[in-house]
């Protein structure tokens, strides 16, 4: 008797029950993870900056990325049932990601202002640590989502370092042009570099997995309407738009302005994508079941 | 020890009757369910086939769970059994996405079947599990209580979890996967019995009976009283009744030769 197993694969599993969008969480999770990107991002960028000779922005990178670090905490506290337990989310730093990120979080933010009230490059290098580390975590805390395909990939990690160095970026550009200081080959130089590594990375992350259902869940942000939004506001335009800056320096604010901007729109819509639209949950599966055919 | 279930997808009809005695047993609000049978049509025209699988919390021996809850709400205890401590809990859903079979709910707010509460659901209302985790237990209320009472899990039905007592088809066995002798031992090991999603590496400790391999019947020997053909003795309010059954000699034969056609 002929033996029916998944369709056009008999080795393959029997999918019993299909993917399904996850609903736990939503876009105060994207809130979290986007501005922890940006602000861990920003106080990197300008950290690195202040440590080349232009300390500029450092001043107000050093209130606004923890306030925007903890921003996210708050959002993404509101999309927790019992929101005034959250301080046991420090509890488990020892297995959770999620207590990882929160320390590491409350932790950059405390560098972050002493570095700035006792100047100091050791104190600042320790908070840009921090800032990188909050990132990671924040990454790997989607990695160990075991449900859920298009997260569960060791990759994650660098892809959200990867969007923090873009947003991160972005913003220090659009504060430096803000400030009135002009947006030299050096910045121009570094943002595209970023952009182009923060693309090639998102690249690597779509091609993570060969998992079927990985494959299917990442569908969206590969082909389609979602997939062309995000490599040209988040990429593509961007870039266009620095390197017109560079050929023309002397109408370098306004296109600089504008990469910035979208840069940072674009990163927010990729992790709005990746949370929202690739949030697919794993298929349930049964490897035995074969089941008889129909008699000719 | 570590408690387990098997579910034979040839017997379940999908009346979700164990889906209705979990809500009871628990009290679980409108919405959720620990439990359901999941309707799934699977394989390729015209060969589709509809299975009906029951899904429930799987109390994985590596649950994914466990290891990323932040607050050490989610626990595992050393029978097996993963459970969420209610007051631990901060709600925040990581559970939940690291989970493969779906099995965690967030209540945010308990609604009701109708405007008003009804008497039922004042009774039944558990607010300390709002705006927490929550998922099956494998009714370890029932299952410690019986075992301090004496009774065996899998065998006594006040030691097993409803679900598995309430199965009008028999397809739900409950018991100590780590006992050889146990029903549910002997089944995984005399049947393909297999967990759903293996790639996930989480090691279900609910196993699924399929339409291949030996049958049940060559795994377990054939009944040899209304009592074992049951599985689950009624609990002592119904089992006068029953051993008046098991008292009618004729009734009785006449019963085991039908059971023993049906089985396996």
């Amino acid at each position: 008797m002929a033996e029916l197993t998944a369709p056009g694969d008999r080795r393959a599993p029997l999918e019993l029950i299909a993917g399904t969008p996850q609903t736990v969480w939503g876009m105060p999770a994207v809130v979290n993870f986007t501005l922890g990107g940006l602000g861990a991002g920003f106080y990197v960028a300008a950290a690195i900056a202040a440590a080349g000779g232009a300390p500029g922005t450092m001043s107000l990178a050093a209130w606004l990325a923890p306030v925007l670090v903890l921003g996210g905490f708050l959002a993404v506290a509101g999309e927790a049932g019992r929101p005034l337990r959250g301080l046991r989310v420090l509890r488990r730093v020892a297995t959770s990601w999620m207590s990882r990120e929160l320390w590491l979080g409350g932790a950059f933010a405390a560098l972050a202002l002493v570095a700035e009230a006792l100047p100091a490059h050791g104190l600042r290098g320790l908070a840009a640590a921090a800032a990188i580390a909050l990132v990671l975590a924040q990454g790997a805390m989607l990695a160990r989502a075991r449900a859920v395909a298009a997260w569960n990939v060791p990759v994650m990690p660098l892809v959200f370092a990867a969007s923090a160095a873009v947003s991160g970026v972005g913003l220090f550009a659009l504060v430096e042009l803000t400030a009135g200081r002009p947006a030299g080959p050096e910045l121009l130089g570094v943002t595209l570099a970023t952009l182009v590594s923060g693309l090639l990375v998102w690249l690597a992350f779509l091609r993570a997995s060969v998992d079927a259902a990985f494959v299917r869940a990442t569908a969206p942000l590969r082909r389609g309407a979602t997939a062309v939004e995000l490599v040209v506001i988040g990429y593509a335009a961007p870039f266009a738009l620095l390197a017109l800056a560079l050929v023309f320096p002397q109408w370098a604010a306004g296109p600089t302005a504008l990469a910035a901007s979208l840069a940072i729109a674009g990163q927010f819509r990729a992790k709005s994508a990746l949370i929202l639209a690739a949030g697919q949950r794993r298929p349930v599966t049964l490897a035995t079941l074969t089941l008889p055919r129909r008699p000719a | 020890m570590r408690w387990g279930m098997v579910i034979d997808l040839r017997r379940c009809v999908g009346c979700q009757t164990c889906t209705i005695a979990c809500k009871q047993e628990h009290g679980l609000p409108a919405g959720t369910q620990w439990r359901f049978v999941a309707d799934c049509e699977v394989g390729e025209y015209p060969d589709v086939r509809r299975v009906f699988l029951p899904m429930q919390c799987m109390h994985c021996a590596e649950p994914p769970c466990v290891p990323v809850c932040p607050t050490g709400a989610s626990r595992q205890r050393a029978d097996g059994i993963v459970w969420v401590e209610y007051d631990a809990c901060v709600g925040c859903g990581y559970c939940a996405v690291a989970c493969p079979y779906d099995a965690r709910h967030l209540v945010h707010e308990a609604g009701g079947y109708f405007a008003e509460p009804t008497p039922a659901e004042r009774a039944t209302a558990r607010p300390e599990r709002h705006g927490v985790m929550t998922k099956c237990t494998f009714c370890k209320e029932r299952v410690d209580a019986g075992r301090s009472a004496g009774l065996v899990p899998g065998v006594d039905a006040d030691a097993t979890p409803v679900c598995a007592v309430a199965c009008i088809a028999g397809a739900i066995v409950f018991g100590d996967l780590d006992d050889p002798t146990s029903r549910v031992r002997r089944l995984i090991d005399a049947t393909n019995a297999a967990p759903l999603s293996p790639e996930c590496g989480t090691q279900p400790s609910v196993y699924y009976m399929t339409a291949d391999g030996p049958t049940r019947a060559a795994a377990l020997p054939p009944p040899e009283s209304v009592d074992e053909v049951m599985r689950y003795p009624l609990p002592r309010s119904s089992r006068s009744r029953a051993q008046t059954c098991v008292d009618r000699p004729a009734g009785t034969d006449e019963a085991l030769v039908w059971l023993r056609a049906l089985g396996g």
